[in-house]
């Protein structure tokens, strides 16, 4: 026997409290008498018991039956009838990788599995599916028990955070595409209203969870070349804790900071000062239910200059950028960017041009043509004056807006949430959007070319807006599960993922996009080693607290073979009412009966 | 004024009673009861040799007519009485109430009172508490004296809890005279406390009657039935009961046990006993019990 719902059978627990009305209403009165010299010896036993001696009616007995008879018709009891072709949904996220007890919640799902796949008959059918990087069959054809078994032994799982599944839905389809008799989701994730053929099991209980969220390393500016990293942790518990931030730097211990974080709080810990190391691995120094998001990587800012692929059909405009200390300029047509190896650039300029769709590298729009996601145009600018702008802001910073007088300028009209920087009164001129830590900045004027001391506010600007890309080509990590930006892949070319596989990427390949893990990749190619950092960033997966519930409306539709279950729980409910009326109206009228009869007898 | 039961009828009525006593005390006045002394009452006692110097009135001329002896006839001395009442003034008198319990004792005992008063001997109320101070008033004697009686009794304040015995040998103390003893209390204690108390007032040569009052409550409680928590009024020690026709039925026959052991001990003590349930009518029990038990002549 089985049960549904079987979190109301804790209702059981709570049955004792029945006994609370009887011993309220048992508690005695309290009366004066002249002597008990004749009523302690009556009755020696019963003196000194705080609730005399307990006698409870048989109403009482009638109401508990009542009560557990309720309870469990709500917990749903379904004798269930042996399936052969099943599906298990194994939830694979990062979540799963909490220790319960010693053991992950994924072990746990594991046991779960298989003692499902054990309860199947020999000639049973199992298809495994896992939740990330998506929903997905594992193996095309169906596993037999035995196969089954194995398979989810060597499932294993990711550093990736739960994809938004309504899974409802997806079960259901499931069930009617495939023909299931039975869907099983196992997870960590606390589930409501199950159905006959979709059945959810949850692993795990809420846990307090002390996370990194994130770790940055650069160099301070485009112009100063010592390193700086910083490390946001927040607190997913009920009370502060003080914890050790350790740096290393290619394995090495660097630095280390301790931080206070409060309850349900962040707290960020910065490092300076440290020498230059190919990675960098931030851990901080807990024990704590996920030890995964302890730990996150860095690579090292690439060099101390700014790689600047400039694309233009007027590329001596922006050739004068190649003279500014740190900066080293690429300069392609238009018509050659698409061919172009872009890996390797921290900004692209776009320069009177736009790319056919929005890069995923940090990019400068320079009046960048009609038709663009980014902006309108207005109409020309006869004379630009500059009537507001951000302060404090660093593209803003040392800039005499009184002398910023740009000889051709049109209004933007932003198409994108972003913010305005500066405007003038026809409309913004200078437009920034920052999406997953990619920064876009689209300009209604054009800085170029750079002349330095001849036109010192716009060399100012221009020096500010190289030195904002330039911080975040450094902040710029990769998410597990993003795809890493290769430029074009040649024969030959391997990466490399933290736990040592080497992986052969297919020419031409411009992503790679097996980032399931957390930890530094290494792309080899032509003898040389990329290191990329892919990091399990994510709060939502971390906040072990409370799991977002997954809501089942437990209709199936379709689905194969018979019914899944008989249940019981309609015929508990009729008992319960059985129970209900003898309590209610023939109980009573019982006792009155008998008491008359006795008094009778009496009289 | 004296209080409602002491009716000018009711007076008279009990001016009609008096005290039988069976035993001979030696009083201080001339009165109606028997001295072992030899006196000038009426009631022949016994013959004695003539001596010279005796009173010539009482030669039995019968005899020496007979015998040809001289004998002289001697008399009983008739005495006034000294009466002692002795009232339970522990905090059970008190139960359900002072109205309907220790008023009416305390009644009982002026009216015996009152009878003494009446055939001008001397009676004096004590009031037994513990711990002290237990109260006693002077002897009073003639029937205007009834008034201070009542006043007396009126000025008992009952509370604590009664040792029957050490409260009875505290006022044996100060006793110089024998007489009649009227112990008034509920007897709700132990049957070894009031067998001590009783043994001591005996052990005084006291010629005793021992009256138990207690109230309809006690005799018949009217507790609700189910769970109760009862306190003694005197030692407040709370008790978990439950209360039901049994219980009730085993109170009643334990109450009538312990009544019936008292009536024994004074049966075989020479202690005069009788009940009194103060619901009962006051004179019906002084004019109809009270006589039964030879408590008046």
């Amino acid at each position: 026997m089985e049960f549904l719902n079987p979190s109301a059978l804790y209702g059981l627990v709570a049955l004792p409290l029945l006994l609370i009305p009887y011993l309220i209403r048992r508690k005695p009165q309290r009366i004066i008498f002249s002597s008990l010299l004749l009523l302690t010896e009556y009755d020696a036993s019963a003196r000194h018991r705080p609730w005399g001696r307990l006698r409870l009616p048989p109403a009482f007995f009638l109401q508990l039956l009542l009560l557990t008879l309720l309870i469990l018709a709500l917990a749903e009891p379904v004798l269930s009838v042996r399936p052969t072709h099943i599906a298990i949904v194994l939830d694979n996220s990062a979540s799963m990788q909490t220790v319960e007890d010693g053991k992950t919640r994924f072990v746990l799902a594991q046991e779960r599995a298989r003692s499902l796949v054990a309860d199947l008959s020999v000639n049973g059918r199992v298809e495994l599916y896992r939740t990330v990087p998506r929903l997905e069959k594992i193996r095309a054809t169906p596993f037999s028990p035995s196969e089954a078994a194995g398979a989810i032994g060597a499932l294993e799982p990711y550093d990736l955070g739960d994809h938004v599944i309504d899974y409802d839905q997806v079960l259901n389809e499931l069930m009617r595409e495939q023909k299931y008799e039975r869907v099983y989701l196992i997870t960590d994730h606390p589930v409501s209203g199950q159905g006959e053929k979709i059945r959810a099991l949850s692993v795990g209980s809420p846990q307090a969870n002390i996370a990194l969220l994130a770790f940055q390393a650069r160099r301070a500016s485009l112009a100063n070349a010592q390193l700086e990293a910083t490390v946001e942790v927040a607190n997913f518990s009920a009370k502060q804790e003080k914890i050790k931030v350790l740096l290393r730097g290619s394995g090495t211990l660097l630095q280390s900071r301790e931080l206070v974080i409060a309850a349900g709080k962040s707290a960020e810990a910065s490092f300076s000062g440290f020498g230059a190391h190919p990675y960098y691995e931030a851990e901080i120094d807990v024990r704590d239910a996920l030890p995964l998001d302890n730990r996150a990587f860095a690579v090292a800012p690439t060099a101390a200059t700014l790689r600047i692929l400039a694309v233009s059909p007027r590329p001596q405009a922006l050739a004068s950028l190649g003279a500014i200390p740190g900066v080293k300029l690429d300069l392609i047509s238009p018509t050659d960017y698409e061919k172009a190896a872009r890996s390797g650039y921290g900004l692209e300029i776009f320069h009177f041009a736009t790319p056919a769709s929005l890069p995923q590298t940090p990019a400068l729009f320079v009046l960048p043509p009609d038709a663009n996601a980014l902006v309108d145009l207005g109409t020309p600018i006869a004379r630009t004056v500059v009537s507001g702008w951000r302060d404090p802001h660093p593209l803003t910073r040392y800039v005499n807006f009184s002398l910023f007088r740009p000889t051709y300028a049109r209004p933007l009209k932003p198409q994108a949430a972003g913010d305005v920087i500066f405007e003038s009164p026809q409309g913004p001129l200078v437009f920034a959007i920052e999406r997953r830590g990619v920064r876009h900045l689209v300009l209604g004027f054009d800085p170029f070319p750079y002349l330095g001391r001849g036109n010192l506010p716009m060399s100012i600007f221009t020096l500010n807006f190289l030195d904002w890309f330039f911080e975040s080509a450094g902040r710029r990590g990769t998410a597990s599960g993003e795809p890493l930006s290769l430029g074009v892949s040649r024969q030959g070319d391997l990466m490399i993922t933290p736990r040592g596989e080497k992986i052969s990427l297919d020419p031409g390949a411009n992503y790679f996009a097996g980032t399931f893990l957390q930890g530094i990749y290494q792309l080899r190619r032509s003898g040389e080693n990329q290191l990329f950092a892919v990091n399990f960033q994510n709060a939502n997966e971390s906040d072990l607290r409370a799991p977002a519930p997954i809501a089942m409306k437990g209709a199936t539709q379709g689905g194969g073979g018979a019914e899944a279950f008989f249940s019981y729980w309609p015929y508990l409910l009729l008992a319960s009412l059985l129970v209900l009326i003898i309590e209610w109206f023939i109980f009573p009228r019982m006792a009155s009966l008998g008491a008359r009869v006795r008094s009778g007898r009496v009289a | 004024m004296l209080p409602e039961p002491f009716t000018p009828a009711f007076l008279t009525q009990l001016e009609t009673l008096r005290l039988r006593t069976r035993k001979e005390f030696l009083g201080s006045h001339p009165g109606s009861y028997s001295s072992p002394r030899r006196g000038t009452s009426l009631e022949f006692a016994d013959y004695r040799r003539y001596s010279p110097g005796d009173d010539l009135r009482y030669l039995d001329w019968g005899i020496y007519a007979r015998s040809d002896r001289l004998y002289i006839k001697l008399f009983r001395e008739e005495v006034d009485l000294f009466a002692y009442v002795f009232i339970d003034a522990s905090a059970s008198m008190l139960f359900p109430s002072r109205a309907e319990k220790f008023l009416p004792a305390s009644h009982v005992a002026l009216a015996l009172a009152y009878v003494v008063l009446a055939n001008h001997d001397h009676v004096k109320l004590h009031l037994l508490q513990d711990p002290p101070p237990s109260a006693a008033s002077p002897f009073y004697r003639g029937r205007r004296r009834m008034t201070e009686c009542v006043e007396f009794a009126a000025s008992a304040k009952p509370a604590g809890q009664l040792d029957l015995a050490p409260a009875l040998g505290e006022h044996l103390k100060r006793l110089r005279r024998p007489g009649k003893a009227i112990l008034i209390s509920d007897f709700l204690m132990p049957a070894p406390s009031y067998q001590q108390g009783l043994n001591v007032l005996r052990g005084f040569n006291l010629d005793i009657v021992a009256i138990q009052v207690l109230s309809r409550q006690e005799v018949d409680p009217a507790f609700p039935n189910g769970n109760l928590a009862l306190v003694d009024s005197e030692s407040q020690a709370e008790f978990q009961y439950r209360w039901d026709t049994g219980a009730r039925q085993s109170y009643r026959t334990r109450l009538a046990h312990h009544n019936s052991e008292i009536r024994s001990f004074c049966h075989q003590s020479g202690i005069h006993y009788s009940l009194y349930v103060t619901d009962r009518d006051l004179k019906d029990f002084v004019f109809a019990t009270l006589p039964a038990i030879g408590l008046f002549k």
